[in-house]
């Protein structure tokens, strides 16, 4: 980073903040404050549900998955725009009609108060925990990039989004959330643009989608079922379909985006704008990956991504050896992919296994490499490429973006857990009949409480990583409760309150059961806690239903 | 349960035609992937 990138990141940053407390600057009531006086365009919103749900590690780990993985992850993405015509067909008429403040309101007035505090509790948990980790993720990353303390990095992100997020309320998160989205995307086609002019002036566009494809870097869509398998097509359009209706129906941080809309049609239209944007811009940020794959095809790059742990193992007495190696490896890459392009315009196919016994060779020494440093380096990579290749000034405005993708999402979880914490906790069971200034101000320190909490357990996490792992895991098992419970509630008008509650409880001991006893990958837990909810919710009220003499029914 | 609304949509004048405008879209995009995936591979 040198002085322009500087001035550039904290230009950026300064201009997010002011931008979100000058649109925010009317909150005044609570309803204004928590959802925008039901105000807000399609467009604010859809880009605000799309800025929430893409953190910085979305952006700087997509790209290094799609470098070391492939473009598989794309299809994960498969069942999103399903769940989002699902969604906008049920419950955002229904969340709407109700004049609900928050999803788990809704849930008292088709259930009870017990069911509506179950699930209340279980996102303040759930999210709760997501916001700390929001915050470390990009922090411990930006914190080696930057060359400062991870607390430093941490408190100067939280701060920032706690100013904006405690002052303007929903307003200023959402039109902050839609002035970052745009430089993100300005930022992601730049980098594209980038990756390709400083290939080799041999190597055209075409010839670099061919190494890529070559190194098998570009198969976006596996047809193969394999419930243990992560990504294919059907865990995506499956269990993507659930995992999306779970996170964009179930989770205030997201419901409360499209609370905000003018009308229905209004609220409909941010999430059919995610269901078309999402997936090409997910390809498009794998893509990039792919690109700055075979740019460090021809351009050698460190041993080791991680700046710390490359010095770190620098001074190991077996670096010599690995590095050694890695130079004999990336040769030989290189040589192989000069081959490969030369064949290809002799108008030959080009040697693709020899290109990948190349790259499986130079993947061994890296990953001997990080068995002496200990920490994966996949989310450094896009990073190493924007400080080293973009132009100055940009990489500090790239840096700045990263920093914003980070504060979106927390200011949107920060948001939502505020908004619980006072309508469905404070306002429903400990001050029932205060004056909305009241209520106002309240939104505003439990903001300001959540904000703080997030600071707190980012910059203590340091120690942790296997907590962090842990609290990731823990983070994926409680969404199938969740949609189950919502799905009773709306498709199921014969199941009671009790049926309910039991239900989220019996399908929470199902996702742990699956978790702790089986190997089927995360994705397939939504389903599984969304059937058993539903299973077990209609049971206990058909026996609820039979257990009742007749004339008590009647009244 | 879901209440009616009657507030039509901006383009293609039904709910109805939009949500399956989405859903041929999105059985587009993984058709051109797939094919994307199959050209591209060694």
């Amino acid at each position: 980073m040198r002085p322009l990138d500087w001035v550039a990141m904290f230009l950026w940053l300064g201009s997010i903040v002011s931008y979100g407390l000058w649109r925010g600057r009317r909150s005044g009531t609570v309803n204004e404050y928590l959802l925008a006086g039901r105000s807000m365009p399609w467009y604010a919103m859809g880009l605000s549900i799309m800025a929430t749900q893409a953190s910085a590690i979305t952006f700087i780990s997509t790209t290094g998955q799609a470098y070391i993985d492939g473009m598989r992850f794309v299809q994960f993405y498969f069942g999103l725009p399903i769940a989002m015509v699902i969604l906008s067909a049920t419950a955002v008429p229904i969340f709407h009609h109700t004049n609900v403040y928050t999803a788990y309101e809704y849930l008292e007035k088709r259930f009870d108060a017990k069911t509506r505090a179950l699930v209340s509790l279980i996102f303040l948990i759930q999210r709760g925990l997501a916001a700390g980790i929001s915050l470390y993720a990009p922090a411990v990353v930006l914190s080696a990039i930057l060359g400062w303390s991870n607390q430093w990095t941490t408190i100067v992100m939280g701060s920032l989004v706690v100013l904006y997020t405690t002052t303007g309320g929903i307003k200023a998160v959402t039109w902050a959330d839609v002035q970052q989205m745009s430089v993100i995307f300005a930022a992601l086609i730049l980098a594209l643009i980038v990756a390709f002019r400083l290939m080799p002036a041999h190597v055209s566009i075409a010839d670099a989608i061919a190494l890529a494809g070559a190194s098998g870097k570009l198969r976006a869509v596996d047809l193969h079922f394999d419930p243990n398998n992560r990504y294919n097509l059907w865990s995506g359009l499956i269990g993507g379909t659930f995992l999306a209706l779970a996170y964009f129906g179930c989770d205030q941080s997201q419901v409360q985006r499209y609370l905000t809309g003018k009308s229905v049609a209004q609220s409909r239209l941010s999430l059919l704008f995610n269901a078309m944007a999402k997936v090409p811009m997910q390809f498009f940020i794998l893509f990039i990956g792919a690109m700055v794959f075979v740019l460090f095809l021809f351009d050698k790059q460190p041993v080791l991504f991680h700046p710390v742990e490359l010095k770190r193992i620098q001074a190991d007495a077996r670096f010599g050896a690995i590095q050694s190696r890695y130079d004999n490896a990336f040769d030989a890459r290189r040589q192989a992919a000069e081959e490969f392009v030369e064949a290809r315009h002799r108008g030959d196919k080009g040697d693709a296994r020899k290109l990948q016994a190349a790259e499986n060779q130079l993947d061994q020494v890296h990953q001997d490499a990080l068995k002496l440093g200990g920490e994966n380096d996949t989310n450094y990579i896009f990073l190493n490429f924007v400080t080293h290749y973009l132009p100055v000034g940009v990489v500090g405005l790239v840096i700045a973006v990263i920093f914003s993708a980070a504060m979106s999402s927390i200011s949107g979880e920060i948001n939502s857990l505020a908004t619980v914490t006072i309508v469905d906790f404070y306002r429903r069971h400990i001050r029932k009949d205060a004056t909305d200034h009241h209520y106002l101000w309240a939104s505003r320190y439990a903001t300001a409480f959540w904000g703080c909490y997030a600071i707190v357990f980012a910059s203590r996490s340091g120690g942790f990583g296997a907590l962090i792992e842990a609290v990731n895991i823990i983070g994926s098992l409680f969404y199938g409760g969740l949609l189950g419970v919502f799905v009773v509630a709306f498709f199921f008008p014969r199941v009671t309150a009790n049926g309910a509650f039991m239900g989220v409880i019996a399908g929470e001991v199902a996702i742990f059961a699956a978790n702790q006893f089986t190997s089927i990958s995360f994705l397939w837990y939504n389903v599984i806690g969304c059937f058993v909810v539903i299973a077990v919710a209609t049971a206990v009220s058909s026996w609820q239903t039979n257990s009742v003499p007749a004339s008590s029914r009647m009244e | 349960m879901i209440p009616d609304d009657n507030e039509p949509p901006p383009f293609l004048g039904a709910w109805k035609r939009v949500y399956i405008t989405v859903l041929i879209y999105l059985a587009l995009l993984i058709t051109v992937m797939y094919v994307f995936s199959v050209v591209t591979a060694p």
